[in-house]
């Protein structure tokens, strides 16, 4: 019987001493250089979540919080593109699989217009305090994720999206 | 033992399993989806639609109107005619917008201002309807040599008050009712009274991400020999213009002519050609 339950309570002793970090207010920019014209769209409200004993790692954002110094294109990139009333969110999911010195390697599924894709990226990691800091930049592909430019659009858009993140996170407990 | 450690590999695979979802759950915050771009243009076709400009934002709207349809070779179908509204229209805030416009055939100068009382939302905060107000003055010009002596300044004053429910039902279906009190402090020909109620349909109907197709009429209450306004037709989303083409029974681009001033009929082929270009420009970032 004590056999059967000490898996049980050992589970629960991982799950006491487990550290969680969180954040509501992450920033997560994004930037298309091309020829015509820079588009850049900032998001402040980005959700993170840290577990620094079980390595897990979670990004969310809610697409309708991007905020473009063009309204007509934040209208564009919600309705059109990335359609937000059908895909609200957009996430990562992953762990930490590396961390030397400050520099971390994260690995997981990045879910962006309904489709998933395994992805990899550096940053920054820092620990201090009850705070931890992560900053990391990584490009992406809008074809990876089905978005579609269509032509009629006068504006032009990169192929190959940069994704800025900087997020400052708490300590939970 | 076999049995135990089945147990628990089973038990810790569940565990990373449930981690990581409750890990999720603890920031999945936002509760309230407001519903927006209910429709591509501040107008459904002649009438106030309950979108708005941005806050910040500028809009410039080119309105014209051709002649009828049925009006021959001659006038090359209609074309030969046309009227022309020029207006801005500006965002305040994200609740208030202000416009004024000047329309050609009335030789009219109109103001409007447009506010949000609360969006249509699902979730925590759920409310199924979107709806705002919409007042506008209208300044009819007169020659006036023709006028008598004694004629008012007011009374080239009218006015208009809306109240606009709109609705979402989904990303291609949005519905709007627009019930209207126009008031003319000159007693227009034909009519018995100085204010006249309206209620005005308008629907939208999305066919691809970038064209929807947009319907609008009003019926009339209290209004005499005048025929009520039908229109139809299209938007075309482009980068920076939303293109609205469309065929009405009334060439008028201001509440109370087109509401109330309408004597063509579609059924005798009175129909007029016309199109709205609008395009938007940011003042003041935000």
């Amino acid at each position: 019987m004590i056999r059967n339950l000490l898996p049980i309570l050992l589970l629960m002793s991982i799950n006491c001493f487990s550290q969680k970090y969180t954040a509501n207010d992450g920033e997560i920019t994004f930037f298309s250089y091309a020829p015509v014209e820079d588009i850049k769209a900032i998001n402040k409200n980005v959700s993170a979540v840290y577990d620094i004993s079980s390595n897990d790692i979670i990004f969310q954002l809610d697409i309708s919080d991007f905020n473009f110094r063009k309204k007509l294109m934040q209208t564009h990139f919600n309705e059109n593109y990335l359609e937000s009333d059908i895909y609200p969110k957009a996430n990562f999911i992953g762990k930490v699989i590396a961390v030397e010195g400050d520099k971390a390697k994260v690995k997981g599924l990045l879910t962006i217009h309904g489709i998933t894709r395994d992805i990899e990226a550096t940053g920054a990691l820092v620990k201090k305090g009850d705070f931890v800091k992560i900053l990391s930049e990584f490009k992406i592909k809008l074809e990876d994720y089905n978005i579609s430019i269509p032509t009629i659009v006068m504006y032009k858009i990169a192929e190959e999206i940069l994704i800025n993140i900087e997020v400052e996170l708490d300590s939970s407990e | 033992m076999k049995f135990n450690l089945i147990l628990i590999i089973f038990l810790l695979y569940s565990n990373i399993g449930f981690s990581q979802e409750s890990l999720l759950s603890l920031i999945d915050g936002k509760s309230t989806e407001y519903s927006r771009y209910i429709f591509k243009g501040t107008k459904i076709v002649n009438s106030e639609s309950v979108e708005m400009p941005d806050a910040g934002v500028l809009q410039f709207m080119i309105q014209h109107r051709f002649g009828t349809l049925n009006s021959g070779f001659y006038n090359f179908y209609g074309l030969d005619n046309s009227q022309v509204r020029m207006s801005f229209y500006y965002g305040i805030n994200d609740r208030l917008s202000v416009g004024i416009g000047r329309s050609s055939a009335l030789k009219a100068i109109d103001s409007n201002l447009k506010y949000r009382l609360i969006r249509q939302s699902e979730g925590e905060k759920s409310f199924p309807l979107t709806i705002c107000l919409n007042s506008s003055v209208v300044f009819k010009q007169y020659v006036t040599s023709n006028l008598p002596n004694n004629f008012l300044l007011s009374n080239q004053f009218s006015y208009s008050h809306q109240i606009l429910l709109a609705r979402k039902f989904n990303r291609n279906l949005s519905v709007q009712l627009s019930p209207t009190l126009i008031h003319y402090n000159l007693l227009p020909i034909d009519q018995l009274s100085h204010d006249l109620y309206s209620l005005g349909y308008g629907a939208r109907y999305k066919l691809s991400n970038s064209v929807s197709v947009n319907i609008e009429t009003f019926s009339q209450f209290n209004s005499e020999n005048n025929i009520n306004p039908l229109s139809i037709g299209f938007d075309i989303q482009t980068g920076g213009h939303v293109f609205q083409f469309h065929l009405s029974n009334s060439a008028f681009m201001i509440d109370r002519a087109f509401i109330h001033e309408t004597y063509d009929s579609w059924g005798e082929g009175d129909i007029y050609f016309g199109f709205n270009i609008s395009r938007v420009f940011t003042l003041k970032d935000q």
